[in-house]
Parts: structure tokens; sequence; C-alpha cells
């Protein structure tokens, strides 16, 4: 019973600090169809922002803001060099973010080395529930992931800023002709997903060793989620995340890790082959 | 209002579809843009818009000029377009469809959508649906009240006939009669239905190979049908 009931967190757990990571690329890669490889990266600077500022005593919660402000600010400047120019050239943007992330990734070497760092939880007692000790961080970084995905899609969905930018990416000319500022909401929307991929770094920064590897590790499994989920509706994410965050670590507790990742590629084969459209990509159209 | 001199145009550089095109708009204003297939109507119009990627020559509207200005100043200085196969939003509801219509407008960003649920009452019923999932003929209903809330100066129709039945362009036609007499809109439209173009246009212009050959007033076209042939028969 309490095996089960810590297999059970465990998935949750995993799931939803992929959902956080995914959560960025849905619109950066959902919504805007850019395929961006330096994602793993603005992770990256997000963890590595908890780093610095630690050594500052800065208060965590105001460490998150920075890392989000911070990391966004970086994606805005890489919009205005690098991206706005490849919007329309699928392949050149792998290349191009490849070499954004190379770059990034180097930099941090640079600055901080190529060892691992640590960042420390702000809280660390374990916490008792049904007859099982779970760790309390992990838990606020599950309920970190339900509420910002919950006010991105507030976001998207109930304000007149996502009503835009939705807007632009069905259908841009259009929304050209109707007098949005198409360039500043490429701009925003771009530097708003980069932040959320600085914000989930940080907030998983104190659970992992933060190297600068770190950032590759997630962005294979979020790439995933969202091919598989779907890209027609920013919902995929969710349902993504929820099938490979779930196979894989329901697999891993039962098996290992490396039938987990068999199991989970073979089954993304799978989905993505009978479902091109993803899980939620039927409905549409 | 506007005036048009030397306007060359196209998407391709070099091979201009618009070969020196000249025009002037008075305020009040509702002119039909009449040619053959593949003579330019629906370029000029997007030369207006700003849409195409290579254009030279000068537009001025209100005495700003438009040449080498994004779509989006030149919607917000007061040009509103409703283009051709309508291009509503398909997963926006009816209501957001309108709202994208004004989001980049300031003065108009609070106002009511009532004024153009009166000229299209099956908007304000469906107000909640998707815009998909409207008729041919809803949809642009749609595109022109979308158009609309805007509160555009000049509204640019490209074959607003285009794929409805017959018997609601008669219907169509009159809304519009009645929009562009109650808002003073100044219209240009391009249009090969001559029935539309007949209830809604005050003066005719003849578009052929990419330059507007002469104008008559509306009244000429019914009272002598024949000219229509020398510029839209094949």
């Amino acid at each position: 019973m309490e095996m089960t009931l810590l297999i059970g967190l465990d998935a949750a757990s995993y799931i939803l600090t992929l959902l956080l990571v995914c959560i960025g690329l849905v619109v950066i890669f959902g919504m805007m169809n850019v395929i961006n490889l330096a994602h793993g990266e603005f992770f990256l600077l997000g963890a590595y922002t908890v780093v610095l500022l630690q050594q500052y005593a800065v208060p965590f919660a105001l460490i998150l803001v920075v890392a989000f402000a911070f990391v966004a600010l970086v994606g805005l400047i890489i919009e205005e060099l690098v991206i706005r120019r490849i919007y329309h050239r699928f392949l050149d943007t792998i290349l191009a973010t490849w070499g954004i992330s190379l770059a990034l990734k180097q930099l941090v070497i640079v600055l901080f080395g190529p060892g691992s760092q640590q960042a420390v939880a702000p809280f660390t007692e374990p916490v008792a529930m049904f007859g099982i000790t779970y760790s309390s961080y992990r838990l606020f970084v599950m309920g970190m992931a339900i509420i910002i995905t919950a006010i991105v899609f507030i976001i998207l969905f109930r304000t007149r800023w996502g009503l835009t930018a939705r807007g632009v990416i069905a259908n841009r000319q259009m929304a050209s002709c109707l007098g949005v500022n198409t360039r500043r909401v490429d701009r925003v929307t771009f530097a708003f997903g980069a932040g959320l991929a600085g914000l989930a770094g940080a907030i998983v920064a104190p659970l992992m060793s933060v190297d600068p590897q770190m950032g590759v590790g997630f962005l294979v499994p979020a790439f995933l989620s969202i091919l598989v989920g779907g890209t027609a509706s920013p919902l995929g994410a969710l349902w993504g995340a929820a099938i490979i965050g779930g196979s894989n670590s329901v697999v891993a507790a039962i098996w290992t890790p490396v039938i987990a990742q068999i199991a989970v590629f073979s089954l993304a084969i799978i989905v993505i082959r009978l479902m091109p459209g993803g899980v939620t990509g039927r409905r549409k159209r | 209002m506007l005036s048009v001199r030397d306007l060359q145009a196209g998407y391709i550089r070099g091979a201009p579809v618009l070969k020196g095109l000249d025009l002037d708009l008075a305020r009040g204003d509702c002119i039909a843009l009449m040619g053959r297939n593949g003579m330019g109507k629906t370029t000029f119009v997007k030369a207006l818009m700003g849409v195409l990627p290579h254009i030279s020559g000068s537009i001025k509207f209100l005495d700003q000029e438009l040449v080498a200005l994004p779509p989006y100043r030149i919607s917000n200085a007061g040009i509103a377009y409703v283009p051709q196969g309508r291009e509503i939003f398909p997963d926006f509801t009816v209501e957001q469809n309108l709202t994208m219509g004004r989001i980049g407008k300031p003065k108009q960003r609070n106002e009511s959508f009532d004024f153009v649920y009166e000229y299209f009452p099956i908007l304000a019923e469906r107000h909640k649906q998707l815009g998909g999932t409207l008729s041919g003929g809803q949809q642009q209903q749609l595109a022109i009240a979308r158009a609309l809330v805007g509160r555009p100066d000049l509204l640019l129709l490209d074959e607003p006939s285009e794929g409805i039945q017959p018997s609601i362009v008669q219907e169509m036609a009159a809304i519009l009669r009645r929009i562009v007499e109650q808002e003073k809109m100044t219209v240009i439209v391009v249009e090969q239905n001559l029935e539309l173009v007949r209830r809604l246009a005050h003066h005719v212009r003849f578009i052929e190979n990419g330059l507007i050959k002469s104008g008559v007033a509306v009244e000429e076209i019914n009272k002598n049908p024949a000219m229509i042939g020398r510029y839209l028969s094949v």
C-alpha cells in the first residue's frame, strides 16, 4: 500500500515537474512553432540564477521572480537578434537555436565552471502523511507546477493579450491588418516562454545537481510530451506530460530506468504513429 | 481623403502587377473596382493595406503617407480590410473575432459591439459560437462587422459576394448600403457581381493591366449594361 502510494507520488512529482518544463515550450514550440533547442539552456540559466543569488542570501521567492525576469530578458534579446529572422525557416531554426544552446552552455561553464553546483531548497522538512514521509520541497514543486500551468492557461485563454497572441499565431497577416503589432506580440510571446523555462529551472534546481548538462535531460521528454500531446491545443502538453512522465516513472519504479526509457520511446513512437496530430490533435479540424 | 499616385506593386521584384496606378477618393465616396481576373483588383486592395512585399509610389491617406508602413499602422490610421475569403478566426467565437477587430485601437477598446449587432442581428444571436461553424454568409457578415468595430474611415471590401447565395447577396448589399450611409463610410469594393455593385456603389472604376482605365457613375451602367462587357467579358 505504502509502496503504491510512494510510486504514485513519485510519478505525480515527475509528471508535474515535466509539465513545469513543458509549459514554456508549449508557448514557444506549441504556439509559435519555433523548435527551440536552447530551451534546455533557458532552464539552465534559471537554475544558475538560484545558485548565484543564494550566495548573496536573496530570499527564495525573490529569486524565482528574478529568474523569470532575467531569462525572459535573455529570450527577448535572442528573439530580436536571431529568432525573428528565421520564423519561416524551419530547419534553420533548429540549427540556430542549437548554436544558441551551445553558446549559452559554454558561457555558463566559463562563469561557473564545468562541475556541479548545489542549490539549497528553502525548506527541507519531510512531510508525514498516510503512513509515509515525503519531501516537502517536492510537494512544493508539484503545487507550483499546477499553479503556474493554471496561470499560463488563464493568460492565454482569458486575457486580451492571450487572445491577441493566439490571433497572431492563427493568422498573422489578418491580425496585422486588424491593427495588431505582430512584431511586438512575437517578442513578448517568446520572452514569456523563455521566462517560464527560467522559472521552471529555478524551481526545480534544489531537486537536482545544477550542472551545465542538466538542461538536456529535460529537453527530450519535454519535446516528446508536446508531440505526443499534440500542438493543436496548449492543453495537449498536459496529456503529453502525463503519458510520458507517468509511464516513465512507473516503469522505472517497477523495473529499471533503462527499461523505462525504452518503454517511453516505444510508447511515443506508437502514439505519434497512430495519432500524428497527438492525443488532442484529432478533435480539431 | 485618399490619393494614390503612380502606385507600382506586386509579389515578385521587377514584376509589378500594378503599373503606375492613380486614384483619388473624397470622403463619402463609394466606388466599385471592376475588371477581369488577374488585372490587379485584389492586388490594389492589398497594396493599400500594406501586405505586398514590393511597393513604390505614393498613397496619401488623411495627410499621411502609407507606402512602406506595416499593415497594423495602416489599420490604425483608419483603413479596414475585409479580405477575399473572409479570413475570420475559425477557432475564436464571434465575440472574440470582433474583439480582434479593435484590439490594436485604444479608443475603441471599451466600446460595445451593439452597433454592429444592429446591422447583423444573427451575430448577436450567435456571439458565443465559433466562427468556423458559421455559414458562408454569416462569416462574411462577421468579417464586415470585425472591420467596422475599429471605426474605420475607409472600408476595403474584396469580393464580398463570393461564395454566397444570390438571395443573400441582395440582402448583404442592402445592409452595406445602410452602413455606408449611417456610418458615413468611404468604401472601395472589389466585385464581379453586378447586382451588388448596382445596389452599393456610386461610381464604377475599371481596372485593366494594373491601371485604372476609366470611371462611370453607376447610373450609366444601369442605363447601358453593354459597356460592362468591354471590361469584363473575356
